[in-house]
């Protein structure tokens, strides 16, 4: 059984599975890691070619294009130590084309699959609890501390529905935000990040949200365990409606 | 009366009406406009009762000269009365929307001086915020029942999504506890709506520049357990609404007594399992290719407490099984209980790929402690085939084959010889 290194970068891990591919005849009787850089670490590195990874990736996207879908969504979650599922994954897809995600009782596939979705899923959730608050220059901001790295798609999806305004989303635990300037949007990195003055409506626009919030609920159906499975408590912490409850 | 005041009467006032979606049409927005749609819709919050937010939910006015009995805003009610104005509803929402509490707007409203008085002010507010606001969210609009042809079809040019409410699943219910609506006020616009939506779509098929009428559909909403009709005969009034009228939804809402009366029920708390298990037949009438005549019959009016009404129908059914995994069409694997829509597709697209093991069911997503009883996989069936129907039914309720520990305990669980 061969065993291949990579750099750990999706581009590394991109250009290493283009490579084995090519090279090898049975993807499933082999391996592949991200490089610890060990002494005595076995292995063939496969060097990171970006060129080699777009050519890979923009033949995923022709070929199959859910299963690029499919990998942009499963480098959102940042997991490690499911390299060798991902190249049976593209393997697969690359013979099989889209209809590779129904090939679910293959072990890769499912996993894959498996991680991609909850991070889609996130993304969808996060569409929906994301909180702005109005800062005193007229600008929103949100913050928000996901599970997976969503920032950039959610992003996207905010720059078509809030275009008319000024806004900023914050990933505290990334450290990395998006800025949309009624134009363009920006992503980066934060270094020091010091909470803004809010506006003076915003505590008033908050009250009211609390109070629908409260009387919107039926008490005689009150059903905490039914709330928490729909909306888990780890995204509480930034959600307007919950602050002071707790 | 301060805003803040309004919404706690309004909103306390709209939180029986069960309708939450804001999906069903995709809307792009542009450079001067706040706001799209999603086709798959978004929730935004879930309130202490489990149910979600995606609308700002509220009635314009809950000043009503209606008295009907199982309503809490009926003119003999001694409750607080408020009204918006159409500025205050607009400015709510956009400032609702801009911090992504909300989807969009839905707006009701009780009979304030005549349907169509009121109706011409539930218009105004969605001018406002269509016109002046240039707003693209999600706007779902309640139709108030006996408001004139013309104010029907300006609500449906400005609204996603529309609705009116049937609430009452008879004519003789409605006779009784809502004397001042008719049966004919109700289902008029129903079919209005319905005609529009058809010839709407007609129009835009041909023209891409035609006006959209109600892009998301009409929905409706039934009481269920303020009056004595059985399961069979909401089912059978609903299948006619999905099949005659197009309607995306009929939603059921539990009873909750709010008035003292002696034409209502009482119950010790509102019938959540009932609702449960119409819902649940609901989607089998309106995805699983099922019909009322045989989820219900005259002999059997209502629905099983202790089954959902898949299982139900299975265990009635045991002709129909085992059903074969790796050979059956998509329509007998959606009959099977613990197989859904999603793990039936996966089953038909995995299937082309490889023969399905029992281990590969489990990673497609199949409910295998309700599945394992009606299924083989390549010919061999997961359980001991049970000897007799009532075994078979024990064998459920004891293996957790039964849904029932999401909503309530059974009224009546039976174990006999369980710890024999």
């Amino acid at each position: 059984m061969n065993r291949y290194l990579y750099d750990g970068t999706s581009e590394g891990l991109l250009s290493a599975v283009a490579h084995i591919i090519s090279e090898e005849d049975d993807v499933e009787r082999v391996t592949l890691a991200e490089r610890e850089n060990t002494l005595f670490e076995e292995g063939c590195y496969i060097s990171t070619d970006t060129a080699a990874a777009e050519e890979f990736f923009s033949r995923l996207q022709k070929q199959a294009s859910e299963a690029a879908y499919t990998f942009y969504y499963f480098t959102m979650a940042e997991r490690e130590g499911l390299e060798t599922s991902m190249l049976r994954y593209l393997s697969l897809a690359m013979r099989h084309g889209s209809k590779v995600n129904g090939y679910l009782t293959h072990p890769a596939v499912k996993e894959i699959v498996t991680v991609a979705r909850k991070a889609g899923r996130e993304l969808h959730r996060m569409k929906g609890l994301l909180r702005f608050e109005k800062l005193q220059d007229g600008a929103y901001l949100a913050k928000m501390e996901p599970d997976n790295n969503i920032i950039h798609p959610l992003a996207l999806h905010f720059s078509k529905r809030l275009r008319a305004e000024n806004w900023f989303i914050y990933d505290v635990r990334r450290r990395t935000a998006a800025r949309w300037n009624r134009g363009t949007l920006m992503l980066g990195a934060i270094e020091q990040f010091t909470a803004p003055a809010l506006s003076e409506e915003e505590k008033a626009v908050q009250a009211l949200w609390k109070t629908f919030f409260g009387t919107i609920a039926i008490s005689e159906r009150r059903n905490p365990r039914l709330q928490k499975s729909n909306m888990p408590m780890k995204y509480w912490k930034y959600l307007t409606e919950k602050q002071g409850e707790q | 009366m301060e805003t803040l005041a309004k919404l706690q009467i309004l909103s306390g006032a709209a939180r029986y009406d069960a309708s939450c979606a804001s999906s069903g049409c995709s809307r792009e927005g542009n450079p001067f406009s706040t706001g799209n749609t999603s086709q798959s819709g978004i929730c935004h919050s879930w309130s202490d009762d489990g149910r979600c937010i995606s609308l700002l939910k509220i009635l314009l006015s809950n000043d009503c000269i209606y008295d009907c009995a199982y309503c809490v805003n009926r003119s003999s009610n001694p409750v607080e009365r408020a009204s918006f104005e159409a500025r205050e509803v607009a400015d709510l929402t956009m400032d609702f929307y801009r911090r992504n509490y909300i989807e969009g707007l839905f707006l009701s409203s009780a009979v304030m001086k005549s349907p169509d008085q009121t109706m011409e002010c539930m218009i105004s507010v969605v001018e406002i915020l269509r016109n002046e606001e240039r707003f693209r969210g999600y706007i779902h609009l309640k139709i108030i029942p006996g408001s004139s042809p013309e104010l029907v079809r300006r609500a449906g040019l400005y609204a996603d999504r529309i609705s009116v409410n049937i609430e009452l699943p008879s004519h003789e219910s409605l006779k009784r506890l809502a004397p001042q609506k008719e049966k004919f006020s109700i289902l008029e616009p129903m079919s209005l709506i319905g005609r529009e939506i058809g010839q709407n779509l007609l129009e835009r098929r041909t023209s891409r520049k035609a006006p959209k009428f109600a892009p998301a559909g009409q929905s409706t909403q039934m009481i269920v357990g303020a009056s004595p009709e059985s399961d069979f005969q909401i089912l059978k009034l609903s299948q006619g609404l999905y099949r005659k009228m197009n309607l995306k939804r009929v939603y059921y809402s539990a009873f909750v007594p709010v008035n003292e009366d002696n034409r209502l029920p009482v119950l010790a708390a509102p019938p959540l399992l009932r609702e449960h298990r119409l819902y649940q037949a609901d989607w089998l009438l309106r995805f699983y290719g099922f019909s009322a005549e045989e989820i219900l019959s005259d002999d059997m009016p209502n629905l099983d407490e202790s089954f959902d009404p898949k299982t139900a129908w299975a265990l009635r059914h045991p002709e129909f099984y085992p059903v074969e995994i790796n050979r059956a069409d998509y329509a007998t694997l959606l009959r099977v209980p613990g197989i859904g829509v999603t793990s039936a597709r996966r089953i038909i697209t995995a299937r082309r790929f490889s023969v399905i093991t029992p281990e590969g069911l489990k990673k497609i997503g199949v409910v295998m402690k309700r599945a394992r009883y009606f299924i083989t996989c390549s010919g061999r069936p997961f359980e001991k085939p049970a000897g007799s129907v009532p075994q078979l039914r024990n064998r459920l309720l004891l293996g957790s084959g039964s849904d029932i520990m999401v909503v309530e305990p059974p009224k009546q669980l039976v174990l006999p010889g369980l710890f024999a």
